[in-house]
């Protein structure tokens, strides 16, 4: 189910931007669905779901670690075998606190337009499961996420099925977790939204 | 068909009847006389740098493996099983010394030649039912690179690709030539908007007009610290041979100074300078103009911008190539590449990576508010009251068509075509005169060919490798 990986084997170690990323590992099979830290993160998960699907992107913003690596490669379709399915040096995502920091900022304001109407979106959330690391201080959290997002009255609406895994980190105030790292694995090569205006 | 005589009139004079912007008889007429005829963008030959590499990529429906042979030759063959019709390749990108298709098993070397025919002599009697020798895939009328830059023509006379660019291919220059390695590219990020594929690139070639508007937020938030209102006026938009673009006014400086301001290291400034003529280097070290966004006829766009990466006043350029894919009346793939001087230290290229990425693309900041308005545009285009409107196009020249702002001389912009400082829609109107021109020239029906006839002629090949599966690829 899952065996010991080095620490270039994370989808950050590999991207172009990601090299201030935290390389911890998952350890072990999944977490029982009673164990606690498992009902944690799935919780951590479900209500950023709900803040995502509101646009509350200030608190969002808060739940992320300063070091966090936000990554969504872009998907390309190769021939079985041939040993990549993302295209090499390019990604949707490749962010840091920064630089999401701008994207939150821009939404922010009064004159981002893509999002004045706002969309409607809804994060369907499943297929949780939990990993221990080698550190107590650090989950990883795998989950599948539909977005769905309506704009306007009668435009017509638009999808995006991904995968995602997530590093947890214990908050520092000892309560709660914190996004310290996600990788989110889009399942369409070629995009069906105008725009990625919305985060994942 | 309808005569559109009056609707390329109309846009001639700068009235644009509004409906072109989302009508299925005008697409059917583009598909047929602009992307059937023009030099359309494929590839880089940086993304197929090594001898198997490969990308798929389409001229509308029409699929090309646009791959560089064993002998390191650039080629583009047509995407269909020469027996069945089957797409022989359907992966994206990879590596292939051989492409096999699924279907029955016919076999080619990346150089396009026929290699494998399962039963050949059993099933077809060998050369004397179907003459293996000298097939080929069927390879694409015309096929030409500049700077790197591969392009297809659907046409077989098409004229060379550096006499089609025209003296577009001196700005051309700024955006793939910063050194003699030219540019690497990297991407596609690929992804569909509801919205005609005319729009972006009219934008791209001249709207300096919406940035201070459409782009407000970014500025607001210390992205960008160029595009307000004030600043973006001083610009100039030139239109040379087949494209057009647009610039920013930099502060008072020399040639180095002003690369310095937009963020160019020296070591780049230095290979700049021997890469770029005596006029090149006076367009941004003299007339004191940086080039921003440019569009080729039909749908390749540029962009170069300088953005804020971090928490700092230092300044990041970045330049990305795209491509508006027609789909439909009211549908266009968008491909978006970075793209970076292949000699550029590794921190600049990873840093200009990161100023693309928070700018444009599927994800960029100033491309998302772009986007929200032309799928609205096109939206709006659908149905009979736009009809009845002829969008005013003609910004920069009044009523009996006396210019608001003359003309640059060759002192204020050493480069050639036509350059203009402010707001104007010279450029848009250019690149559609191009459109209407290549509407109302019909197109010369294209000549098929048998495949395997035994009264066909084909040009012999030196010899016949022989069945090779090795490296085949089946995908």
């Amino acid at each position: 189910m899952s065996t010991p990986v080095s620490d270039i084997d994370t989808h950050s170690a590999r991207s172009v931007l990601g090299a201030h990323a935290s390389r911890v590992q998952r350890a072990g099979s999944t977490l029982p669905f009673g164990d606690q830290r498992h009902l944690e993160a799935h919780q951590w998960l479900v209500d950023e779901a709900y803040l995502l699907d509101a646009q509350g992107y200030e608190a969002w913003l808060e739940s992320l670690t300063d070091d966090i690596h936000y990554l969504m490669p872009v998907r390309v379709t190769t021939a079985l075998g041939s040993g990549f399915d993302t295209s090499p040096g390019m990604a949707h995502f490749d962010e840091d606190k920064y630089s999401l920091s701008r994207r939150v900022a821009r939404f922010l304001t009064e004159h981002a337009w893509t999002e004045d109407p706002p969309s409607r979106l809804r994060h369907h959330l499943s297929n949780v499961r939990t990993f221990a690391t080698p550190d107590e201080n650090h989950l990883i959290v795998e989950s599948a996420t539909l977005l769905f997002r309506n704009r306007g009255d009668v435009r017509e609406s638009s999808f995006i099925s991904a995968g995602r895994e997530d590093l947890l980190r214990r908050s520092p105030s000892g309560s709660g977790w914190q996004l310290a790292r996600r990788t989110i694995m889009v399942d369409e090569s070629v995009m069906r939204m105008q725009n990625l205006a919305i985060f994942l | 068909m309808t005569d559109q005589s009056t609707v390329l009139a109309d846009v001639r004079r700068g009235m644009i009847p509004a409906h072109i912007y989302n009508d299925q008889e005008i697409f059917a007429l583009e598909k047929e006389r602009i992307f059937g005829r023009a030099w359309v963008f494929v590839a880089h030959e940086s993304e197929i740098a090594r001898a198997g590499d490969y990308v798929v990529r389409r001229v509308l429906e029409d699929s090309f493996i646009v791959t560089r042979d064993e002998s390191g030759e650039i080629r583009a063959h047509f995407n269909m099983c020469l027996h069945r019709g089957m797409q022989v390749c359907r992966a994206e990108m990879g590596n292939a010394s051989h492409f096999r298709c699924p279907y029955h098993g016919w076999s080619y070397r990346n150089d396009g030649r026929i290699v494998g025919l399962p039963f050949h002599q059993d099933a077809y009697g060998g050369e004397a039912g179907f003459k293996r020798k000298g097939q080929r895939l069927l390879p694409a009328p015309s096929l030409d690179s500049h700077n790197g830059m591969i392009f297809i023509s659907l046409d077989p006379d098409a004229p060379p690709l550096r006499e089609y660019l025209g003296d577009f291919a001196f700005y051309l220059d700024y955006y793939t030539k910063q050194s003699p390695s030219g540019i690497e590219l990297r991407g596609p990020q690929r992804w569909r908007v509801k919205a005609n594929w005319k729009i972006g690139a009219e934008n791209f070639a001249g709207d300096m007009y919406h940035t201070p508007q459409t782009h407000t937020s970014v500025v607001e938030i210390g992205l960008f610290r160029e595009p307000k209102a004030e600043k973006r006026k001083d610009g100039a938009t030139y239109w040379a041979g087949n494209g057009g673009g647009t610039t920013y006014k930099l502060p008072e400086g020399d040639l180095d100074e002003r690369l310095r301001y937009v963020g160019y290291p020296q070591e780049m400034i230095e290979r700049m300078k021997t890469s770029w003529s005596a006029e090149q280097r006076k367009v941004v070290g003299e007339d004191g103009f940086m080039i921003s966004a440019a569009s080729v006829f039909p749908n390749l766009s540029f962009v170069h911008n300088w953005p804020r990466v971090a928490e700092s006043d230092d300044v990041l350029p970045f330049i990305s190539v795209r491509q508006w894919q027609p789909i439909s009346e009211n549908e266009t793939e968008v491909l978006s590449w970075f793209a970076v001087d292949a000699e550029a230290p590794e921190e600049f290229k990873a840093l200009s990576y990161k100023a693309y990425l928070m700018c444009f693309g599927s994800t960029g900041m100033f491309e998302q508010d772009d986007v929200e308005n032309w799928v609205s545009l096109t939206n709006t285009a659908a149905g009979s009251m736009a009809r009845r409107l002829r969008l005013n196009s003609r910004m920069g020249i009044l009523a009996d068509d006396t210019e608001v702002a003359p003309a640059l001389t060759g002192e204020q912009f050493a480069g050639p075509g036509s350059a203009r400082v402010g707001y104007s829609e010279y450029n848009q109107r250019a690149l559609l005169a191009r459109w209407a021109d290549h509407l109302e020239r019909p197109i010369t029906a294209a000549v098929a060919r048998d495949i395997g006839g035994q009264d066909e002629v084909v040009p012999a090949l030196e010899h016949l490798p022989s069945e090779d599966t090795a490296e085949v690829t089946g995908a």
